[in-house]
């Protein structure tokens, strides 16, 4: 529902109505490239190779805790009976969660012509592509065959058998190798344009070789840009889509079921919002990183951060709302199993877990009605932060604490993870931070076509002002 | 350089502004093709220049369509037709539960055709040759500059004629880009055909790989799960000192609910007492149990001629004689038991009440074929 | 006579109230007040909705809707007209409320839930959210008709403060609606998401009322200035929020149907037999199908006619998923008869009555905010 960029000065109207500049300073489209293009071919400082050492080495703790698990089998995991489904599918539903942020950004702001997306949008989306890699990771390895994972698939087989597409699991295969496909084509189709401007910039002929072949020739063609805008748009609209279903069909792996807590029909909005949620928490936190090491001030404002955190205190409303309403279908529904599950939320042997996410999910965001904590770095960091502490907590809640006490108290037991499952946990984090890293230094963070397409006076015929 | 040889002449403008300004008035003099050259889509420059709407969207509208009819008939003949298969409860044809895959292939039919349609199909991209990419002009319009190209096509144009023509308008630069030197060795056709070759070799990839993994499952460390530590019924097994993979019980094991019978000679056997009463629902079960067991040797009327008798040339004994007639209960019990002479023990055959009931019916038949007068009824 | 619109209305306004007035001495309590709660929650979903969309315009700042915001300003009078009509509703309770009934309270469902479903606690909340809603309406809607006369930008500051604690009780409220006056239709039923349901098709109603009372004001020659980046945006808002629409009340189906549990798919299976189920599929149809692939070119979400066909059938069909919803609870089949034509000539005409009344009272547009102007050059 945003309209314009706002390099038109706001001095006519009082104070509170004013937005703050979407781009600071005197901005040329050469200046843009200059900017963020430098990046590439700059030698990155002391600091960056100081973080990748550290996302490196979690990686490959991580990478030896899977390998480990694939020697040994899942036993060296904390599952048992009842607790089956723990630390993986958490883990999972964590990753995927916080790539929806990056689809909506990149997709649904576009539908919104809301031209403020364009300094975050590749970031954004670049993020998504990596928090889906990190998501796959765990169905994969929480199978008790990793090696037997092309059974998932619907070849023609002399087993006999197909699938079961009637299976939520099966809908989470689809679902999410669709989303990686097209957030990946997204991506790749948006980069495209400045990967030719990287092209025609380097010097070394090897770069130059790589750049021309991963921009396939682009030219920037008239004819060529009204087909790729069509086709943009249409993708768009259609990973808009993605970000409702593919976290509601992960939501659908629960909802499914007649597990009380996990069985109600709130979890796909419920699912959905969660994950913008916990998404938009790490872009802040990232984009914060992106923004004062590489000197992007003029380009990402207080705007963007302004804005995105408004959207993680919607959200976190948006969650507490969902929160109470669990509260009180659990009494409405006069089921005593559901009723028994949601006391175990906040009086059980987890009840540290529950009120861990409803502080960090609804309690700690609610910081961000002030201007300071939206405004400044420390308080963004640390609302983000806890969001996604609450959020991962939120999921572990879900799982495991509905899980350890169900219908039959014979089989009630309680969950501990291993040293093993927190290994793979950090070995996560460390593979989405060392991605992050590396395409922030090998391709520009900043979507340079589409920051000079809402630059003052980018289009004809509407001097002094932005359009798209 | 002669007048043949341009492929296009490239004026450089300086703002969107100016490149839309110059397009009419050069569109009117030319009848060569026009591109633009832009860093990003400008607006209403389609409508200038002539283009045709995309025909993308009618693309994606139809390819979409066809990923939900193709997801949804995949599923369902998966899992109705070809193996059908109730999972849940639920019927073959369940629709609700097909709606999430099927609406992920629509999406994801639509997406790789706009994607792939417009790359492949409509911009005929990757495209390396083109000559534009090895001219000066181009990484000015990659950075900021707006670039206007009057291209020769088929026909020939005038080089200088046409530089002139934009320079008038407004370029601040022209380029003049020459034709392409014909193709050497890495040409689209020979991408063609190696794309080709790969499109092959992919193919029998594909094949083998479905033979191994036909093959696969049977290779460990597949075969695992088959190869498991455990005892199997009627194998031999070394965990066995004796090789016996199935073992006895332990000596002295009994059955549930048996009572060991520990009496030794059928004399001592005399003290057992019959447990069962002479009810008609007992005698009924006796003459069962005879009829089954015991009639085969001993006769229906318990007389010892049976019809084996004169193909097995056995003699069982006459139970109705007077010497069964005196013998106890016990006695009868303790033969069933332990068996005698020729006859085994029915003890695992009879079960305990079954036994007795049976000894009950001997006794009737005895009375049967030693009736008195007394016993006619008048 | 001068057989003028507002002449029709009144004439059929009348015609209806007759009919209402005959439903309920000769139908039955039943019917009429099924019809009752029906026509009720309808115009009030579609005054909520409407005060919704004021109250997100001011929460996120949009600037292109401004021009437009006098339309569901206006239309946000039905939330408080609906005022009377909720305590009349009460009435309604005994006859169409199985919890009312004192027998049923030896079913220990729904006596567990009788703290919350008892007829004083009702109708406190009924009360209570009429109230809010009173005091949004007067903060949102009255403080923007009175900015026209005074000039203040100081409104808009504190719209902006106040729109977001509205949602927070518009979320509580509309939940509360949906839970009291639809889900304890069948008070043993229950789904977490009924809540979202409800509002998913009060978006939508407040939404096609404001194109649709838009399309029709620009055919008389108002509201000039609003061109086709406006419309665009409002036919997008319709096909965003028909697919959202759509997938939560799918999700709502599809997980009951998958788990199977008998407490909760009765609900459904009454839905679902007879005459129902075709009817659910028309809901289907017009709700979900039609508008999806109406608006789905990005011409046609621009486009005065489009939009005012999609808009009319979207409206028709929120109705009708309301009138699937409850009137199952007669257990008789969809009626159609006199009684339910009679309530439509009463409500709709005297819907169109009022709007035509208060579309009158003022300036066409918010000019006293001092971002109209802004609102008014906004391109795509």
């Amino acid at each position: 529902m945003n309209s314009d960029v706002a390099v038109l000065p706001e001095s006519g109207l009082p104070e509170g109505l004013r937005q703050p500049p979407v781009l600071i300073g005197e901005i040329r489209p050469g200046g843009v490239d200059d900017q963020v293009l430098s990046h590439v071919f700059e030698k990155p400082p002391k600091a960056w190779f100081i973080a990748f050492a550290c996302t490196s080495a979690a990686l490959l703790i991580g990478l030896a805790m899977i390998g480990y698990t694939l020697a040994v089998g899942i036993g060296a995991w904390g599952n048992n009976m009842p607790v089956a489904w723990a630390f993986a599918i958490i883990n999972f539903v964590f990753w995927v969660g916080i790539g929806h942020a990056g689809t909506l950004i990149s997709a649904i702001l576009l539908l919104f012509r809301a031209r403020w997306r364009n300094a975050i949008s590749r970031f954004s989306e670049a993020m998504t592509i990596f928090a889906v890699m990190c998501a796959g990771i765990f169905p994969l390895i929480h199978v008790g065959r990793p090696w037997l994972a092309f059974f998932l698939f619907p070849y023609p087989n002399q087993r006999g058998i197909w699938p079961n597409f009637r299976s939520p699991l099966i809908w989470d295969v689809v679902a999410v190798s669709t989303y990686f496909s097209v957030s990946l084509l997204f991506w790749y189709l948006g980069l495209m344009p400045d990967l030719a401007s990287l092209r025609d910039r380097t010097r070394t002929k090897t770069r130059k070789l790589v750049y021309s072949v991963l921009a396939l020739g682009w030219r920037g063609a008239a004819s060529h840009w009204q087909h790729y805008e069509r086709a943009y748009l249409i993708i768009a609209g259609l990973a808009t889509g993605l970000v409702l279903s593919v976290h509601s069909v992960v939501s659908f792996d629960f909802a499914v079921s007649l597990l009380p807590g996990w069985h109600m029909t709130i979890f796909p909005p419920y699912f959905v919002t969660g994950a913008i949620f916990a998404g938009f928490a790490m872009v802040v936190m990232a984009l914060v990183v992106v923004r004062s090491t590489m000197h992007l001030e003029n380009l990402i404002t207080e705007y963007h951060l302004e804005v995105m955190n408004k959207v993680i205190l919607t959200c976190s409303c948006l969650m507490g709302y969902a929160y109470l309403l669990e509260g009180f279908t659990a009494w409405y529904s006069m089921n005593s199993y559901v009723h028994h599950t949601f006391m175990q939320y906040i009086a059980g042997t987890y009840r540290w877990a529950g009120w861990t996410t409803i502080t960090c999910n609804i309690l700690i965001p609610q910081l961000l009605w002030s201007r300071w904590f939206r405004r400044h770095y420390a308080g963004m960091i640390f609302v983000a932060v806890a969001v996604t502490i609450g959020m991962w907590f939120e999921r572990f809640v879900i799982i495991v604490s509905s899980l350890h006490q169900d219908f039959l108290p014979s089989a009630w037991h309680i969950y501990r993870p291993t040293i093993v499952d927190y290994g793979i946990l950090l070995g996560s984090f460390g593979l989405f931070f060392t991605l992050v890293l590396l395409f922030a230094r090998v391709l520009p963070v900043i979507a340079t076509t589409e920051m000079k397409m809402v630059l003052p006076g980018s289009q004809p015929h509407h001097q002094g002002r932005g359009h798209e | 350089m002669s007048k043949r040889s341009a492929f296009s002449v490239v004026g450089i403008f300086e703002s969107p502004q100016l490149l839309m300004n110059a397009i009419p008035g050069i569109k009117a003099k030319v009848t060569a093709r026009l591109e633009a050259y832009t860093p990003y889509p400008i607006e209403g420059i389609d409508r200038l220049l002539g283009l045709r709407k995309s025909p993308i969207g009618g693309m994606v509208l139809v390819m979409g369509i066809i990923g939900a009819i193709a997801g949804l008939s995949f599923e369902l003949w998966t899992s109705g037709v070809d193996y059908p298969l109730r999972t849940a409860g639920k019927p073959y044809f369940s629709w609700e539960a097909f709606i999430p895959v099927m609406f992920e292939v629509t999406v994801l039919f639509a997406t790789f055709t706009a994607g792939l349609g417009m790359l492949l199909l409509l911009n005929r991209l990757p495209l390396f040759r083109h000559p534009m990419l090895r001219s000066k002009a181009l990484p000015l319009v990659t950075r900021d500059k707006f670039a206007l190209a009057v291209e020769a096509g088929a026909g020939e144009l005038d080089p200088e004629a046409v530089a002139k023509m934009l320079q008038e308008s407004g370029a601040e630069s022209v380029e003049v880009i020459e034709m392409p030197a014909p193709a050497g060795p890495l040409s689209p056709v020979f991408f063609f055909n190696a794309f080709a070759a790969l499109a092959v070799s992919c193919v029998l990839a594909g094949l083998l790989t479905y033979w191994a993994t036909k093959l696969f499952p049977i290779l460990p460390p597949m075969v695992h799960m088959l190869d498991q530590p455990r005892l199997d019924p009627q194998r031999a097994d070394s965990f066995f000192t004796d090789g016996f993979g199935m073992r006895m019980p332990v000596p002295e094991t009994v059955t549930h609910d048996s009572v060991p019978y520990t009496i030794r000679s059928q004399d001592y056997a005399g003290s057992l007492v019959n447990p069962m009463p002479r009810s008609e629902s007992v005698l009924h079960r006796g003459r069962q149990a005879y009829t089954n067991y015991c009639a085969v040797c001993h006769g229906v009327l318990g007389n010892g001629s049976p019809s084996l008798t004169a193909a097995y040339g056995a003699k069982p004994a006459n139970l109705v004689s007077q010497k069964f007639i005196d013998l106890p209960d016990g006695k009868i019990y303790h033969v069933i038991m332990a068996g005698k002479n020729a006859m085994p023990s029915y003890a695992a055959d009879i079960v305990e009440s079954d036994r007795w009931a049976a000894i009950h019916y001997v006794r009737v038949l005895q009375r049967a074929m030693n009736a008195k007068d007394e016993d006619i009824p008048k | 006579m001068n057989w003028d619109t507002g002449t029709k209305l009144k004439l059929a306004a009348a015609v209806g109230c007759a009919g209402v007035i005959s439903t309920f001495l000769i139908s039955g309590s039943e019917r009429f007040w099924a019809n009752w709660i029906l026509w009720f929650l309808f115009l009030l979903t579609i005054g909520l909705g409407s005060l919704f969309i004021v109250a997100l315009e001011h929460v996120v700042g949009a600037r292109w809707s401004i021009p437009l915001r006098r339309i569901p300003e206006r239309l946000s009078t039905f939330a408080l007209l609906m005022g009377p009509a909720a305590l009349v509703a009460l009435l309604s309770l005994r006859f169409l409320y199985p919890w009312t009934k004192p027998e049923s309270l030896n079913d220990p469902v729904i006596a567990g839930k009788a703290s919350w479903l008892n007829v004083p606690f009702f109708s406190l909340r009924v009360i209570l959210c009429a109230g809010l809603w009173i005091l949004a309406y007067r903060i949102l809607v009255s403080g923007s008709l009175e900015q026209d006369r005074k000039r203040d930008p100081k409104f808009n500051l504190r719209a902006r403060r106040f729109a977001p604690l509205f949602m927070a009780v518009f979320a509580i409220t509309i939940t509360v609606v949906a839970f009291d006056w639809i889900s304890s239709l069948e008070p043993k039923w229950y789904s977490d998401i009924f809540g979202v349901y409800l509002f998913a098709g009060t978006f939508l109603a407040g939404l096609a009322a404001t194109t649709l009372a838009l399309l029709y004001l620009k055919s008389r020659g108002r509201f000039r200035e609003i061109g086709p980046d406006h419309m665009y945006n409002l036919g997008g808002f319709l096909f965003a929020f028909t697919v959202f629409w759509s997938y939560i009340g799918f999700a709502q189906y599809m997980l009951m149907w998958y788990a199977n549990m008998p407490e909760e798919v009765f609900w459904y299976k009454e839905r679902l037999q007879g005459a129902w189920g075709p009817l659910l599929l028309v809901l289907a149809v017009f709700h979900f199908l039609v508008p999806f692939f109406v608006l789905m070119p990005r011409e046609a979400k621009g486009d005065p006619r489009f939009l005012f066909w999609t808009a009319s059938v979207m409206l028709f069909s929120h109705w009708l998923d309301l009138y699937w919803m409850i009137f199952p609870v007669l257990r008789r089949g969809p009626l159609l008869g006199w009684p339910e034509l009679s309530f439509g000539f009463l409500f709709v005409s005297g819907g169109l009555i009022w709007i035509r009344h208060v579309m009158n009272r003022g300036a066409d547009m918010p000019v006293g905010d001092p971002l109209l102007r802004e609102g008014l050059e906004f391109r795509l």
